[in-house]
C-alpha cells in the first residue's frame, strides 16, 4: 500500500458522491487502519495507478493534463494544481453541557501559473471539468508567451511520514471525543473553589492535499490537527479574572490523555488565579528573561518572519543584507523545522509539493539561510526551496512561511539567569506578537509573567506589551539556557491575510534591554 | 437576484426536516473576487476566485449543532449525517429559532450595496488603477519597492429559516491599496501603506491620492526612534482610531457578558466612559460597508445606541445569549459602528495640543476583555506646542480601556467613512507612554 490513507476506506468515503463521510464512518469511533508505512517512491508506471486520491477529487490523469495544458497555455516557468478537501469538528463544552458543535468542509482547486516573479492565480469550487477549465484560462492570463512544454508522465511521488495517527480523524466518532472534553472541563473545575466558570473547546480537522505540478509530480499528503482549548473565569468577591490553556498538534485524540488533561487544566487555572494578585511591571526599557517553550515567539517576530525570502527578494526586509554576517552570540542557533513528529509546524511536504527540512537561520550566531518557496529559490538560483512554500488553503497562493522556529540550547542555566537580573521581568505566557518587516520593530503581548528584583522572582505581572527591534534584541540575546523546549499549546501565524499552523520554542533566554508596557512611574 | 439560492435554502430546510430536524436556519452564499496587484511597476499577481457555500444550524430534539459545506450539490447525506451528529450531544434549554416576531417590520431599503461599475470591471481597468497608484511610489526618493493593489467583489447572500424567515441581498466591494518600503540610514526599510475600501468605485479616493498618501507616510518613518517613557496628551489618528473602538466595544456581547469575561458585565447604563463619546451601531446606512437588511438570525436592521454619552445602552445580544442572560436580544454583531462626530477638525486639534503623542498606527498589543487592561505598541510621532514632531517607534501605550475612555477629552469632526467603524480624530488626556 503506498498510501497513508487506507484504500477501501478512502473509496468507501468517496463513495458517498457529494456527501461526506458515511454516517457510520462518522459516528462509529475507531478501527485501527493498517496502513501506517511511509510511501515507497515508485518508479512512474503508466498509466497512472488506482489512487485514493484521484478518486477523492473525482480526477484521472486526462483531466489533469488538459488542466494543465490550459493553465499554462501561454507559457509558465512554473504551475501547480492544489487539490483539497477538509473536514473540521468542533465542540463545544459551556455552563456544563456539551452544548454546541460545528462542522465545516471545504473543497476546490487552486491553479497557478508563475512567470519570473509573476503569478496568476485562480480557484473553484467546482472541480467539474469545465470550471477547472475556465479557472485555468484565467489563471494562465498573467503569461504571455507560447504554451509550456507538458510532462512527458505524470508520476507520484513519495514523501516522509511526520504525523502518524492511531486512529485517522475521519475514523474518529464523536463518543470517543466527549469523555475527554468533559474530564478536562472537570478537571479545571476541581481546580480552585473560586472558578466560576469553565468552557472547554475541541477542534479536529483532516485535509487531504494533492499537488501537480508542471514536471509532472503528483504529492499527496494527509494532514491531522487536534486542539484542545480550556477557559477560566474566576470570581472573588468582585473581582473576575478570565484566562485559559491549550494543547494542540498533528496529534490523534490518545494524546489528550489524562496526564496531559491534568497539565491543560492545571495551567488554565493557576494562570487565571495568579491575576488576582498579579500587577503591571514599571515601564520603560528593562532586561526581559523569555521562559521556556511558549517564548519561541521572540524568534518568530524578531527574526523569524524577517528570514521569510519574499521580503528579501523584494529587499524590503531589515534582513535583506546581513546572510553571512555575524547578529548574535556564538551560542544562539536559530532553526525552523517541519519535520519534527507530530507538532502542529511538521509537514510532509510544503504546500509546492517540496518536502518539509530542517532550515537553520541562525548558525552559532551567524544569519545562514533564508525561508524559501519555488520563486525566491529560483530568484537565488538555490536549485531547491527549504520547503517552507505555504498556503492557507486553495484559495491562496503559497509563500514561504515558518514551520516549526526555536532556539538550541545555551551554555547558561535557568537559574543563573534569573539570578543575573538586578530588575526585570520574566516573560510566561503569551498571546499574540507582530513585526515590521522592514523597520524590524516587533512586539509581543505578556498575559503572564514575573517581576524580578535583585535576581529573585518577586510579583506575578500581567497584560504586558513588549516592543523591541529584531536586530537589536537579537544582538542583546545576552544568555541561554540549557532547557530549550517546543511550546504544546497551538499557534496560528497571519501573513497576508493567510493563516498557517506554526510551532514555536525557546530555551530559558535573557534579552538584556527591551521596551516593556508597564505602569509609568 | 439569487433565486436560486433561496431555492437551495429551501430545499436544504426540506432535508433538514426529512433527516429529523425540529427546527433549521440555512444561509447559502456565492460569490465572486478579483485581486490585481503591482509592484514596482510589473503586474506581480492576478486573482480570480468563484466561491459558495450552504450552512445550515440544526436543532433536534433539544439540541444544537451548525454545519458548513462548500460542497453545494446532493446534501442529502450531509444533512443526514449533520442530524446525526447534533443526536450526540446534549440538550441544551436556552437554543431556540430565533422570536419570527423579530422578522418583521419594514427592511431597510435604499442600501445601495451593489455598484454596476463594479460589476463592469475588466483587468485593463484594474490593471491601470494599481498602475496609477504606483506611479506615485516608483523611483520616488528613498523608494525601494511600492507595491499597489486592487481587490473587487461581488456576493450574493440568501436565508431560509423553518419557522417562516426568507430574505436574500447582494453587495459589491472594491479596495485600493498601496504599501511602500523606504532606505533609511542603516539596515532600516520603514514602510507605509493607505488604502481605502468601499461599496462603490465612485466613493473611493483617486488611485493617486492612494499612493501619494502611502509615500508620505513611508516618508514620515524615516528616522523614526524610540520615544520616552512619559505620561501625556495622546490623539489618535482617525485611520487608527477603529481599533480603539473596536476593542472597547470588542466584550460587550452577550457571550462575554455571560461568561464573564466582558469588562461591561456591570456596567449598562452607568455613565463611565467621557460624555463626548456616543457610538451608535447602524447596520442601514447607506452604501455602509456594514449594512445589511436584516442580520445573521434573520433580525430586520434596526439603528441601535451602543454607547450614549459615556454610558453603555446596550449589548450585541443574539438569541441564544440573550436567553442565558433573561434580556431580549439585539443583534449578535455590529454593523457599522458610527462614533458621533465632535466640533474641531484634525489640524486644529493637533495645534490645541501643547505636547503629546501622535499615533499614526498599532504595532500588536492587547486587552484582557474581563478587566480592560491593555498595553499596545504604537507609531506616530512626538507633539510639541501644537505642531506635528520627530518620528517614534518601539513605544508601547499601557492602561484600562474603561478608564482611557473617560478621560476621551474631544473627538474630531472628521470620521474616516472607508470602514464599519466610522471614527474621527480621539484626543486622551493622561496616557502612559513606555520608551527609553
Amino acid at each position: 500500500m503506498n498510501d497513508p490513507i487506507s484504500r477501501r476506506r478512502f473509496l468507501t468515503h468517496s463513495a458517498a458522491a457529494g456527501g461526506v463521510l458515511t454516517i457510520p464512518g462518522f459516528l462509529l469511533g475507531c478501527k485501527p487502519t493498517t496502513s501506517t508505512a511511509p510511501p515507497v517512491v515508485a518508479a512512474a508506471p503508466k498509466p497512472l495507478p488506482q489512487n485514493p486520491f484521484l478518486d477523492w477529487f473525482a480526477v484521472d490523469e486526462a483531466r489533469l493534463r488538459k488542466v494543465m495544458a490550459e493553465l499554462t497555455a501561454r507559457g509558465a516557468d512554473h504551475a501547480d494544481l492544489y487539490f483539497q478537501y477538509s473536514r473540521s469538528n468542533h465542540i463545544v463544552l459551556q455552563d456544563g453541557i456539551i452544548s454546541r458543535a460545528h462542522t465545516r468542509e471545504e473543497q476546490g482547486v487552486g491553479l497557478r501559473v508563475v512567470v519570473g516573479d509573476q503569478v496568476g492565480y485562480a480557484y473553484t469550487e467546482d472541480l467539474s471539468l469545465a470550471a477547472m477549465l475556465a479557472a485555468a484560462k484565467t489563471a494562465s492570463a498573467i503569461a504571455n508567451a507560447g504554451a509550456a512544454t507538458q510532462p512527458e508522465h505524470l508520476a507520484f511521488k513519495g514523501s516522509s511520514q511526520y504525523y502518524n495517527l492511531k486512529v485517522p480523524l475521519s475514523r474518529l466518532g464523536i463518543d470517543k471525543k466527549l469523555p475527554v472534553i468533559q474530564r478536562a472541563a472537570e478537571l479545571t473545575r476541581a481546580g480552585d473553589p473560586a472558578i466560576s466558570k469553565v468552557s472547554v473547546s475541541w477542534s479536529d480537522t483532516e485535509e487531504r492535499v494533492m499537488i501537480v505540478d508542471l514536471r509532472g509530480n503528483i504529492i499527496t499528503d494527509q494532514r491531522p490537527m487536534t486542539r484542545l482549548w480550556v477557559s477560566t473565569t474566576a470570581k472573588k468577591g468582585n473581582e473576575t479574572r478570565a484566562n485559559g490553556s491549550n494543547l494542540a498538534g498533528r496529534r490523534g485524540l490518545d494524546w489528550y490523555d489524562d496526564t496531559r488533561l491534568q497539565q491543560v487544566a492545571k495551567e488554565a487555572v493557576d494562570r487565571t488565579m495568579v491575576l488576582f494578585d498579579a500587577r503591571r511591571p514599571p515601564a520603560g526599557e528593562l532586561p526581559v528573561v523569555l521562559a521556556a517553550g511558549a517564548s519561541g515567539i521572540l524568534l518568530h517576530e524578531a527574526i523569524g518572519h524577517g528570514m521569510e525570502a519574499d521580503f528579501n527578494r523584494k529587499n524590503v526586509s531589515i534582513y535583506a543584507d546581513m546572510i553571512g554576517k555575524k547578529i548574535a552570540p556564538d551560542f544562539v542557533t536559530i532553526v525552523d523545522d517541519g519535520t519534527i513528529e507530530s507538532e502542529r509546524g511538521a509537514l510532509n511536504t510544503d504546500d509546492e509539493g517540496t518536502p518539509c527540512e530542517r532550515t537553520v537561520l541562525v548558525d552559532k550566531g551567524v544569519l545562514a539561510t533564508y525561508l524559501h518557496d519555488q520563486i525566491s529559490a529560483k530568484h537565488y538560483n538555490l536549485g531547491k526551496s527549504t520547503g517552507s512554500g505555504r498556503r492557507e488553503s486553495f484559495r491562496h497562493v503559497p509563500m514561504p512561511r515558518m514551520r516549526c522556529t526555536f532556539m538550541e540550547n545555551g551554555p547558561h542555566t535557568k537559574d543563573e539567569i534569573i539570578a543575573s537580573v538586578k530588575r526585570g521581568i520574566i516573560a510566561e505566557t503569551f498571546t499574540n506578537g507582530q513585526v515590521q518587516i522592514g523597520a524590524g520593530d516587533f512586539t509581543f503581548y505578556i498575559k503572564n509573567g514575573w517581576m524580578i528584583e535583585d535576581g529573585k522572582v518577586t510579583y506575578p505581572i500581567k497584560d504586558t506589551n513588549i516592543i523591541g527591534n529584531g536586530p537589536d534584541a537579537l544582538k542583546k540575546v545576552s544568555m541561554a539556557a540549557n532547557d530549550s523546549k517546543l511550546d504544546t499549546g497551538g499557534w496560528t501565524c497571519g501573513k497576508d491575510g493567510q493563516g498557517v499552523p506554526v510551532s514555536q520554542g525557546l530555551p530559558t533566554v535573557l534579552v538584556s534591554s527591551m521596551t516593556v508596557g508597564g505602569k509609568n512611574a | 437576484m439569487p433565486e436560486s439560492l433561496i431555492d437551495k435554502a429551501a430545499k436544504v430546510i426540506e432535508l433538514a426536516k426529512k433527516a429529523g430536524a425540529s427546527g433549521s436556519f440555512v444561509h447559502t452564499h456565492q460569490s465572486r473576487g478579483v485581486q490585481c496587484k503591482i509592484r514596482d511597476g510589473v503586474l506581480e499577481k492576478l486573482q480570480e476566485s468563484t466561491s459558495r457555500s450552504v450552512s445550515i444550524e440544526l436543532y433536534v430534539d433539544g439540541r444544537y449543532a451548525s454545519h458548513s459545506t462548500t460542497r453545494v450539490d446532493g446534501l442529502d447525506d450531509f444533512i443526514a449525517e449533520a442530524v446525526a451528529l447534533t443526536r450526540a450531544l446534549e440538550p441544551d434549554p436556552d437554543r431556540a429559532l430565533p422570536d419570527p416576531a423579530l422578522y418583521g417590520g419594514a427592511r431597510p431599503t435604499g442600501l445601495d450595496l451593489v455598484d454596476p461599475a463594479i460589476l463592469a470591471l475588466d483587468q485593463k481597468q484594474r490593471v491601470a488603477r494599481c498602475q496609477a497608484m504606483n506611479a506615485r511610489l516608483t523611483g520616488k526618493q528613498h523608494v525601494i519597492s511600492g507595491t499597489s493593489t486592487m481587490h473587487d467583489g461581488h456576493g450574493q447572500f440568501a436565508a431560509v429559516s423553518s419557522n417562516g424567515f426568507q430574505g436574500t441581498y447582494e453587495s459589491t466591494y472594491v479596495g485600493n491599496y498601496s504599501s511602500v518600503t523606504l532606505q533609511d540610514q542603516n539596515d532600516k526599510r520603514p514602510e507605509g501603506g493607505m488604502g481605502c475600501g468601499a461599496r462603490q468605485l465612485a466613493t473611493l479616493m483617486s488611485p493617486e491620492a492612494i499612493g501619494d498618501e502611502a509615500l508620505a507616510r513611508a516618508t514620515a518613518r524615516l528616522g523614526s526612534k524610540k520615544g520616552p517613557t512619559l505620561t501625556t496628551t495622546m490623539v489618535v489618528d482617525r485611520m487608527a482610531a477603529g481599533a480603539m473602538i473596536s476593542r472597547l466595544l470588542g466584550s460587550a456581547n452577550g457571550h462575554s457578558v455571560q461568561q464573564g469575561r466582558s469588562m461591561w458585565a456591570d456596567k449598562r447604563n452607568k455613565r463611565v466612559l467621557s460624555r463626548k463619546l456616543t457610538i451608535t451601531d447602524d447596520p442601514t446606512l447607506p452604501r455602509g460597508l456594514g449594512s445589511r437588511p436584516f442580520n445573521g438570525e434573520g433580525i430586520t436592521a434596526k439603528v441601535m445606541p451602543m454607547i450614549e454619552a459615556g454610558a453603555l445602552k446596550n449589548y450585541y445580544l443574539d438569541t441564544y445569549y440573550a436567553r442565558k442572560l433573561k434580556m431580549r436580544p439585539t443583534s449578535g454583531g455590529p454593523s457599522n459602528r458610527i462614533v458621533t462626530p465632535g466640533k474641531r477638525g484634525f489640524d486644529e486639534l493637533i495645534k490645541a495640543t501643547k505636547k503629546g503623542v501622535y499615533v499614526t498606527s498599532w504595532l500588536g498589543g492587547n486587552a484582557d476583555s474581563t478587566t480592560g487592561d491593555f498595553s499596545y505598541g504604537l507609531r506616530g510621532h512626538l507633539i510639541e506646542g501644537g505642531e506635528i514632531g520627530a518620528p517614534v517607534s518601539e513605544m508601547n501605550v499601557t492602561g484600562n480601556l474603561i478608564e482611557l475612555f473617560s478621560r476621551l477629552a474631544e473627538v474630531g469632526n472628521d470620521p474616516w467613512t472607508y470602514s464599519s467603524t466610522v471614527v474621527p480624530t480621539l484626543v486622551f488626556s493622561g496616557v502612559q507612554f513606555s520608551g527609553t
